[in-house]
């Protein structure tokens, strides 16, 4: 039983190292970095409050054949020759103005037909890193969550491949009145006050829903730093974030997930199980290389 | 800044009953200041230096007596950073000690992302200054000259320690953010059963007149009614998601409930401090 375990697991954190080796050109941050620092100085003009005019905006901005990222976003992340469906039955749920924008809540709830897809990607296209998380499932989903930084006004799409390869897509609309929720520091940027948590302190919780299906709920303590945000001393902080996630209870594995400094500090993920799970384990690695599970024992994942 | 002599010796500037925005530089809550004799006291030192400092121009227009004394409610922002020009005419400042702490540990990160919002303009001179609160202890009384007042200290409830002002001759109590009026209350440091019961508490007094932190002068004791519901709500609402294991995302989409949804900034409040109040929870769990 375990040998059979521990050989999926052997052979999900292989995909995941193959996953990793094709993230070249969205790993690099530099460019982004220079981009900070004009943020920094120049402050855009910001709408304090949603009116008719930001509405009839947020629905031209959402429009991918309006988008100026869009094709480049597609091309990058989906493949260069993806198949792409736009589909309002995809409901990306987040609020449409949003203040804190370090740690904006939102949660993808998918229709019947696509609860057995194969992948599954967020993507913010104005933010500097426009990838949040890749997961790849092993059974029925049926809503992911998340908290997410936003450096800015953005769309965010909801990317899901189905088992033909076809992408579905589902957008929103999200406007931020104070900008740099990537470049900003989201602690005391004079005192370096950041009330930092036990480091890889990971919290699994597992939920009833209706009718068998359960909820699944990690957070992990960890500063996500984005390697945008300087220091007082003028500094860049270098990148350090959860880059991978996995998951497991007594039937299998879950879902393997790829992360990326987009998430929020300590990273909070929900995913919606058409069947409990039982045993539930979650394991996670950063982009030092460290290690965190939810339960003691770690030689046998 | 328009002050209004509520009553005699006693004047307010109402603050806009708005959000914070380029047009109002943050100053959104009431401030006031009572005048003795000897003695003129303030409370609270509005959003900024430049607001301060108006004020204290206006105060010596109507009077002589010095400005001896600043009571600071809070230290939220909107109340307190106006404190560095107080200092500048060396007024006393008394605070609680939880909430200097407070002001001092958030105050630089609160005004950058101030700067950010409204305008560098607004907060020129503005500082957080380190300043000595003699370890003040509560309740206490001050005498102005012929006027004597009354500080007492409400321990972790909207914040970790508010102060109220109480005016013996006509008295007139100021709230502080404990009490909102024709506005939703925010809660991003409240403990609520707490603050519920200091509500109940400071509507059994025998005021003439409760100024809260944000809206209108209170006479009649059910204005606070409105406070409380959406406080108790929140609470409810907040604690059961948590329960629940919901994201916050799913209790916005439900929007603020009805009975609540008439007041003045009740969606952006609503949005704000759902989410703050579940992590709050979770933490605690």
């Amino acid at each position: 039983m375990y040998f059979i375990r521990g050989f999926l697991c052997l052979i999900s954190f292989m995909l995941f190292f193959i996953n990793l080796a094709n993230a070249g050109p969205f790993s690099d941050f530099k460019a982004s970095a220079i981009l900070s620092e004009e943020l920094a100085s120049s402050p855009t003009q910001k709408r304090d409050t949603p009116n008719s005019e930001s509405l009839k905006q947020a629905i031209n901005l959402l429009d991918p054949e309006k988008s100026e990222i869009w094709p480049e976003l597609s091309r990058l992340f989906l493949g260069e020759l993806a198949k792409v469906n736009f589909e309002s039955e995809i409901r990306v749920i987040m609020q449409d103005h949003v203040e804190e924008p370090h740690e904006v809540p939102l949660i993808v709830k998918l229709p019947d037909h696509l609860h057995n897809f194969k992948e599954f990607i967020l993507l913010i296209e104005n933010n500097p890193i426009q990838q949040v998380i890749k997961l790849i499932p092993y059974r029925a989903i049926e809503s992911i969550g998340m908290n997410v930084r936003l450096e800015d006004d953005s769309p965010v799409r909801a990317a899901v491949k189905d088992k033909d390869g076809l992408w579905h897509i589902g957008s929103k609309m999200v406007f931020v009145s104070s900008p740099g929720g990537c470049s900003s520091p989201s602690c005391d940027v004079t005192t370096e006050i950041c009330d930092p948590g036990e480091i890889g302190k990971l919290i699994l919780k597992n939920y009833d829903r209706e009718a068998g299906a359960g909820r699944l709920k990690i957070k992990i303590i960890h500063p996500m730093d984005t390697g945008l945000v300087s220091s007082p001393a003028g500094e860049i902080i270098p990148e350090y974030f959860i880059n991978s996630i996995f998951l497991d209870d007594i039937d299998g594995p879950i879902a393997v997930m790829e992360t990326y400094a987009a998430l929020s500090t300590d990273p909070v993920i929900l995913i919606d199980l058409a069947e409990k799970g039982q045993s539930i384990r979650a394991k996670a690695k950063d982009s030092h290389g460290l290690e965190f599970f939810s339960f003691k024992n770690s030689s046998i994942m | 800044m328009v002050f209004v002599e509520v009553s005699p010796g006693i004047f307010i500037n109402f603050g806009k009953n708005e959000a914070p925005n380029k047009a109002n530089g943050w100053a959104i809550s009431n401030t006031g200041f009572i005048i003795g004799d000897e003695s003129v006291l303030v409370i609270d030192a509005g959003p900024s230096y430049q607001y301060a400092s108006e004020m204290i121009e206006y105060i010596k227009k109507v009077t002589n007596s010095q400005i001896n004394y600043l009571v600071i409610t809070h230290h939220h922002p909107d109340h307190s950073f106006g404190i560095s020009k107080f200092l500048e005419i060396d007024t006393k400042v008394i605070i609680s000690n939880s909430e200097l702490k407070n002001y001092l540990k958030y105050g630089n990160k609160l005004l950058l992302q101030m700067k950010k919002k409204v305008g560098d303009d607004w907060f020129e001179n503005t500082s957080i200054n380190e300043f000595n609160n003699n370890k003040q202890k509560f309740p206490f009384s001050i005498d102005l000259g012929s006027r004597k007042i009354d500080i007492n200290l409400y321990t972790d409830g909207h914040s970790g320690g508010d102060l109220t002002v109480t005016d013996k001759n006509s008295h007139i109590v100021f709230g502080g953010d404990l009490v909102f009026n024709e506005r939703a209350p925010t809660i991003p440091h409240a403990n609520i059963l707490n603050w519920l019961r200091y509500l109940d508490e400071i509507s059994n007094f025998n005021w003439s007149g409760l100024v809260p932190g944000h809206g209108p002068i209170i006479k009649k004791k059910n204005k606070l009614d409105f406070t409380k519901k959406w406080i108790q709500h929140i609470h409810y609402i907040a604690r059961d998601a948590v329960k629940k294991g919901l994201s916050p995302a799913e209790v916005l989409e439900l929007g603020v409930p009805e009975f609540l949804s008439s007041t003045k900034l009740a969606k952006e409040t609503w949005n704000r401090d759902v989410p703050v109040l579940m992590k709050h929870y979770e933490n605690d769990n």
